[in-house]
């Protein structure tokens, strides 16, 4: 492989790993965004999802990688899956916010925070003690496809990744600014009690931006067992950490700034893993997430937050 | 050790006499069947290494039911005290609660000895405070030559004495040999290495790649994964940049699941190996055909699943485990439990009541009739025994497909020095 075509399979790897990460940093930006709480129950959300698609795929007579479809059929199944994943993490999202955290809301200091860390844990002990702890073969329809560019290879499944990533962010994009619950949604975002007084109500965009975001994370996690062929309880940490590293790096609450944050931490993570080594992929993403930090505090798009009273 | 447990304060002194009295008769009368001995047993039975944690679980539980079966070791029954020391945060084996179970251990005065560790992470935990208490244990699995090295006696058996007995041999043979193997028979002339920043992992790579550089296969860079890492696509990349003959993994299967799924995608013509964290039950059923296909592995032990010896062994454990796999070492796990046993055993043979010291001296003059052979301890501890198996998976349809026999099947003896 010559210098160029190692290049470019890193940045299609980099992508691929990217776009992932900025599905799962859409629900963080868009849950803080709105009600400033650092959601971890995201993390785990994310891996229940990726469990929802596995079992929607073997209730499909879909077991490891030996049953391969192609054409239609294909996207069909895909989009059976990932409706049904969408929704049941979506619910599941929202039930979480409605038991979970409003009765919480108002609550001073890091208690909403620190109930998200609780659930998270809860999420990640539930799946641990009713699937195990194995780390699952994923069953996946999808034909092992791929083109060649030069040396460098791009794959069926890479598409995929992009193109389901790409349409929900534009859809989440379309959503937040042109329809009337997204417009809702920005005024909670820049003052709850004055939307509170214009008639928005407050309860329903809280519980719809939970059930966005946790619907994304789903997805998120359904298109990780499609593109690693695995799943495990213990897929939403790491992850999880990146996404959220993600957000903060694109300026949290801002959804464009999460998409381009995911990007730059897949791309950091490839590109700095061929020219340097591996195993300090995390010191360079941290360390460029404190410079980034250090010289603009509110991340790459986003703005200072005005002082609340 | 010896005190009477019914003792409670407020009794007379007369009614304490008479009662420890009667307690001591009763004791002779119903002969030695009714004494009880605790064998501490730690493993990874939570992560991705349970799988073959419950196999060696139940390797050690039926050599102790057999034991029991036929009146208890010397007369002791063998009560196992079986702990988990996999954590759900670290995903798999989680030394720190390797290290709080052999507390636990050395704070229960009736356990006189420990089976397990199965990972070499806990291994190192485990020994300084096995070691403060004279615990012996004997591991059936963990492979790292540093905790038995003389060289690092202060850190692993500050005490003196061995405590850390193994039914398998070490890396400073399973990753040398495999190097010699792939020479041999392979024919490599480069490989790249890569492990899972695991004790096992780095030390069985380290060794890999030393006896690789000597031998004149060219290694042409050396990573180490992050185990909860999911992508290894990067790295696979680079690798396949490189084009060298051959992929050595150092590593147990958290990461080793992941990344042979993605050398398929990614480089799936060139010759994988792995160690024995490659070789089990989490990686034929987490990896799955076809990417595990052509994946060569090894064991520290001789390959006895097979062995005519063992068939009357298998056809018992089938029975009591309705079906359930085993490798190897769950031979070596059942081969572990019965040394403890016999070590027991001998010292009961004395007249003296089985306690740490004696049961850890017993267990250095052990000269057993195992399953895998004759088994016998060098003053570290280490299996005087050097064999190192290899594997390579082979997809056979008409075989069981979780038999690691019929899946993996058995190609030779890794031999310790180049044969060509």
């Amino acid at each position: 492989m010559s210098f160029l075509d190692v290049f470019l399979q890193q940045v299609i790897n980099g992508v691929s790993l990217g776009a992932m990460y900025a599905l799962l940093a859409l629900g963080f930006t868009m849950v803080y965004g709105i009600i400033e709480l650092i959601n971890f129950a995201h993390f785990n959300v994310f891996m229940v999802g990726s469990f929802v698609g596995l079992w929607v795929f073997e209730a499909m007579g879909f077991s490891g990688q030996s049953q391969i479809i192609y054409g239609l059929p294909l996207i069909g199944v895909l989009l059976v899956g990932l409706v049904i994943v969408m929704l049941s993490t979506g619910f599941l999202g929202v039930a979480i916010e409605r038991i979970a955290l409003r009765p919480l809301r108002g609550a001073p200091g890091t208690a909403p925070m620190i109930t998200t860390i609780g659930v998270s844990y809860i999420l990640f002990n539930v799946i641990l003690l009713t699937v195990g702890a194995n780390t699952l073969n994923y069953a996946n329809p999808m034909p092992k496809v791929s083109w060649d560019i030069g040396d460098a290879t791009l794959r069926l499944r890479e598409v995929l990744l992009w193109v389901v990533s790409f349409v929900l962010m534009l859809a989440l994009n379309f959503f937040v600014r042109k329809t009337k619950m997204g417009k809702a949604m920005q005024a909670t975002a820049q003052d709850q009690e004055a939307a509170r007084m214009m008639g928005v109500d407050v309860d329903r965009v809280v519980m719809t931006a939970f059930f966005l975001g946790s619907a994304l994370a789903g997805a998120a996690g359904m298109i990780f067992g499609l593109y690693y062929n695995y799943t495990s309880f213990i897929i939403g940490y790491t992850a999880g950490l990146r996404a959220f590293t993600a957000a903060v790096l694109g300026g949290i609450g801002n959804i464009p700034g999460a998409m381009l944050g995911g990007i730059l931490i897949g791309l950091i993570e490839s590109l700095g893993g061929q020219y340097l080594e591996v195993r300090w992929t995390d010191v360079i993403i941290f360390s460029i997430l404190v410079l980034v930090l250090v010289f603009r505090p509110a991340g790459i798009f986003g703005r200072a937050a005005p002082t609340k009273s | 050790m010896s005190q009477h447990s019914f003792v409670r304060g407020g009794l007379k002194t007369a009614a304490v006499l008479g009662i420890a009295a009667l307690a001591g008769l009763v004791g002779l009368g119903t002969a030695n069947a009714q004494k009880t001995i605790k064998v501490g047993v730690s493993l990874p039975l939570t992560g991705a290494d349970a799988e073959d944690a419950i196999h060696v679980k139940n390797g050690i539980q039926m050599a102790a039911d057999e034991v029991n079966a036929a009146g208890g070791a010397g007369g002791y029954k063998i009560d196992l005290v079986v702990y988990d020391s996999g954590t759900a945060s670290a995903g798999q084996y989680d030394p720190a609660q390797a290290a709080t179970n052999a507390k636990k251990f050395v704070g229960d005065a009736m356990v006189v000895g420990a089976i397990g560790p199965m990972m070499s992470g806990e291994g190192k935990a485990m020994t300084p405070i096995l070691s403060e208490a004279n615990l012996a244990t004997i591991t059936p699995s963990s492979t790292n030559p540093d905790i038995t090295n003389p060289a690092f006696a202060a850190q692993y058996k500050p005490k003196g004495k061995a405590i850390y007995f193994r039914t398998v041999t070490t890396d400073a043979f399973q990753g040398p040999n495999m190097a010699n193997w792939m020479h041999d028979k392979l024919k490599i002339k480069s490989v790249y290495v890569l492990d899972d920043s695991g004790a096992y992992g780095v030390g069985i790579a380290d060794s890999f790649q030393k006896q690789a550089e000597k031998i004149g296969i060219k290694v042409l860079g050396r990573d180490q994964l992050n185990p909860k890492e999911a992508d290894y696509t990067t790295i696979l990349t680079k690798i396949k940049a490189l084009k060298p003959d051959a992929l050595y993994y150092g590593g147990v299967g958290q990461a080793g699941v992941k990344l042979a799924k993605q050398a398929y995608d990614v480089i799936p013509n060139m010759i994988k190996a792995g160690g024995d964290g490659m070789q089990g039950q989490s990686i034929l059923k987490g990896v799955g055909f076809p990417a595990v296909e052509g994946w060569y592995c090894t064991n520290a032990s001789p390959h006895v699943t097979e062995d005519p010896g063992t068939a009357d062994w298998a056809k018992r454990y089938k029975a009591k485990f309705n079906n359930a796999p085993y490798d190897d070492y769950t031979i070596t796990a059942y081969d572990a439990m019965l040394a403890m046993a016999d070590a027991i055993k001998r010292v009961a043979a004395t007249g003296a009541a089985p306690n740490r010291d004696n049961v850890r001296d017993a267990l250095q003059q052990t000269k057993l009739k195992t399953l895998q052979g004759e088994l016998s301890f060098d003053a570290n501890g280490d299996i005087l025994q050097k064999v190192v198996s290899v594997f390579q998976y082979h997809e056979n349809k008409a075989g069981p497909a979780d038999s690691l026999d019929a899946q993996a099947p058995y190609i030779g003896v890794a031999p310790e020095v180049p044969q060509t």
